[in-house]
């Protein structure tokens, strides 16, 4: 996929479920970020720690909501008041908040981990306009440090084990997380060390190749843009759904015109 | 002579460092190749980041005297310009890497200079093909073995068609193609009127005629001078008396997706020091770990007598984590729950003087024997290295094999992955070859 086309689809996919908080909205917008990440990641990438990350995040989200915003009609339990912070009702429309909230966000990650997981960091460098090249290629540099760490984590795991290091309890695990997080930052310096002594910022960039288009490119960045315009448009005419769990939860309306821009972001999905 | 680099009385002390590093350097660099060699910790490493002013641009600290590279005053110009005419590799390429791919990784120089598209294609092309390395070109660097690494960090420097090459332990990882290939392209820099300076503990490996020599010592250089020879081929060792199988493979199948090597039955007896030799990306390490018990066969079997296995990883640095080098030979000492001293085996490695220091403050060289000292600690009934002599310097090869040969006299039985042919012959009773996915026996010592 072409990198550009692809910016343009997270843009609208990040615009629809960011936009409105229309539970409807955002499980479409969801589930097109997860068909396009499945259909497009490339073959090397593994998908399991990206949903993993998601789900915990989801989670996080759905807890802190339900523990902090003691508000709405349907109380399910209630902690004594004395807990700071956490002490009072704890809410059904806390948790369909917090919820809608982490389907939200559950899109967006998805939707920016695609970036790099159906295109290559060089790809994305390349795309970038001139002026944004030497930007562009410390953003791909800084892309590869994600899986040097998890690469550092794995080995470090591996060494300590045959020393004799086995997991008991959370404070054992010093012993392999902070190695491995030293070994990242010196990776880190080391490599900008590197870039340094391999002229980069020396002068103007050139690429060895630049990205083309093709039709199914054409037709992604003009599906995704017309997604934005139409949830813009809706936006504008006062066509976006108004949810809102509080005071007492209500189930969500369905809205034709923005869902059939979510629907639009599936078209990547369906294409070769 | 045409002087590429000209130091009068140049010092650098690192931040945070009550020692000059260098002290009162003085020589000049001219064209050809030039070999810089020295004992680990002795300051090689320094003096060629001086070559592309990392030191002290990058690093900071304290300089002194005059130095000046490319007739451009070191203290006044950048590196990265002086990286335009001065390309250097690291002794550890894999940290070097900037992007995932090969042939990006190649190009990411020449794009840098701003070179138009076509020449940089072209570049990347004679650069991989110089390296023998044409084949990899669309492969995914995470997907590389170490000597392959290495050899795509040197195309990286050799595509930036450098007036002034800077090498640090280029071959440490590099099987002999890789390393010839590597000599042949110095000694073509050398005829077309450039410079190249190499740090190299094995210098025979990439030396040529008219070659010059630096010592350093201390920070300091000692002697200049002409050419090293190989070591002379150890004579024959008397065959260790070997215990019963210690571990055993049959029809075993290793790679982590695919297969990388298949149909191999190889055992190993307590007593015996058995090498693991082959060409870069053969699978060595892939068929040690899976030994190891690190890697799940893809089919065949492992059977390993019960006790303790050791295992030193190709990049051990990260295994290091205690605020000294005691601590870290005591945490292994703890973990295993053994009954000895840390001091004996910091002493074989002749660490003892270094016992209170942050193994990470160490050079490379001495973070290898630190890392060794950790793992080796207690005597274990197997032992697991791979490429243990990575940037190791003549003294701290003769360490390890005193070690190894007192740890198999002890019964250990201990496999070494390694590309240094010369090491396996040296310390092996058994080397045995994996190349082109089988292994064969390519020495014994007789019984």
């Amino acid at each position: 996929m072409n990198p550009r086309a692809l910016a343009v689809w997270v843009a609208a996919v990040l615009l629809l479920s960011l936009g409105s908080e229309d539970p409807i909205l955002r499980v479409l917008t969801l589930g097109a970020a997860l068909a396009v990440l499945v259909a497009h990641r490339r073959v090397e990438t593994r998908l399991r720690p990206v949903l993993w990350a998601v789900g915990v995040a989801a989670l996080l989200t759905v807890l802190f909501n339900v523990l902090l915003s003691h508000t709405g009609q349907t109380v399910l339990v209630s902690l004594p008041g004395w807990l700071p912070a956490l002490g009072g009702p704890l809410t059904l429309e806390g948790a369909a908040y917090g919820l809608d909230l982490a389907l939200g966000l559950a899109a967006c990650i998805v939707a920016g981990v695609s970036l790099s997981l159906v295109v290559e960091s060089y790809q994305l460098v390349d795309s970038l306009p001139a002026l944004l090249s030497r930007t562009g290629a410390a953003l791909g540099a800084a892309m590869t440090l994600v899986p040097r760490l998890g690469h550092s984590f794995v080995a470090v795991r591996e060494a300590q084990h045959m020393r004799g290091w086995r997991p008991k309890g959370m404070r054992s695990w010093t012993a392999v997380v902070v190695p491995s997080v030293l070994t990242t930052i010196e990776g880190s310096v080391l490599l900008a060390e590197a870039m340094e002594a391999r002229a980069f910022g020396s002068g103007p960039r050139t690429a060895l190749t630049t990205s083309r288009w093709r039709v199914t490119d054409l037709v992604i960045a003009a599906t995704s843009a017309a997604a934005i315009g139409g949830f813009i448009a809706a936006l504008v005419f006062g066509q976006l759904p108004a949810w809102q769990p509080y005071p007492a939860l209500t189930l969500p309306t369905l809205s034709w015109w923005p869902a059939l821009c979510c629907l639009g972001l599936f078209i990547p999905a369906l294409l070769p | 002579m045409t002087e590429f680099a000209q130091f009068e009385e140049f010092g650098y002390c690192y931040p945070e460092s009550e020692r000059f590093s260098l002290d009162q350097i003085t020589f000049q660099l001219g064209a050809g190749l030039t070999l810089l060699n020295g004992p680990s910790g002795s300051g090689k490493t320094t003096l060629l980041r001086c070559l592309n002013g990392l030191v002290p641009h990058f690093h900071g600290g304290q300089a002194r005297g005059r130095a000046w590279v490319l007739d451009q005053d070191l203290r006044l110009t950048s590196t990265r310009r002086l990286a335009r005419e001065v390309a250097m590799v690291f002794q550890e390429p894999e940290s070097q890497f900037v992007l995932a791919t090969v042939r990006r990784e190649v190009a990411f120089g020449p794009e840098n200079l701003g070179l138009p598209a076509n020449e940089i294609a072209d570049r990347v092309a004679v650069a991989l093909q110089s390296m023998g390395i044409p084949e990899l070109a669309e492969r995914r660097i995470a997907t590389l073995s170490g000597g392959q690494r290495q050899r795509v960090a040197l195309a990286a420097a050799l595509a930036m068609r450098p007036r002034l090459l800077v090498l640090d332990e280029p071959t440490s990882q590099l099987d002999d193609l890789g390393a010839g290939a590597l000599q042949l392209e110095c000694q073509r820099l050398a005829s077309q009127g450039r410079a190249v300076v190499v740090a190299e503990h094995r210098p025979w490996r990439v030396e040529a005629p008219g070659s010059r020599h630096l010592e350093l010592n201390q920070g300091s250089i000692t002697a200049t001078g002409g050419s090293r020879r190989a070591p002379a081929s150890v004579g024959a060792r008397p065959p260790r008396s070997l215990g019963p199988s210690a571990w055993e493979v049959s029809e075993l199948t290793v790679g982590h997706q695919a297969p990388v090597a298949t149909s191999i039955n190889l055992d190993c007896h307590q007593g015996e020091v058995l090498c693991l030799t082959g060409p870069n990306g053969s699978g060595k390490t892939t068929l040690l770990r899976t030994v190891a018990g690190l890697l799940r066969p893809l089919s065949g079997s492992v059977q390993r007598r019960p006790g303790r296995c050791a295992y030193l990883p190709q990049e051990p640095g990260g295994v290091l984590h205690q605020a000294s080098l005691v601590e870290e030979v005591s945490q292994t000492i703890r973990w295993l729950r053994l009954d000895c001293s840390p001091w004996p085996i910091l002493e074989d490695f002749q660490l003892s003087s270094l016992a209170g220091k942050d193994p990470r403050d160490l050079s490379t060289g001495q973070r290898q024997r630190a890392a060794l000292a950790a793992v080796l600690v207690g005597g274990p009934e197997m032992v697991f290295l791979d490429e243990p002599t990575r940037g190791a310097d003549p003294t701290s090869r003769q360490l390890l094999q005193r070690v190894l040969d007192r740890l198999a006299g002890e019964g250990s039985a201990i496999l070494v992955a390694t590309s240094d042919t010369q090491l396996a012959q040296q310390i092996g009773d058994r080397v045995q070859e994996l190349a082109s996915g089988q292994l064969r026996e390519r020495s014994q010592r007789a019984a």
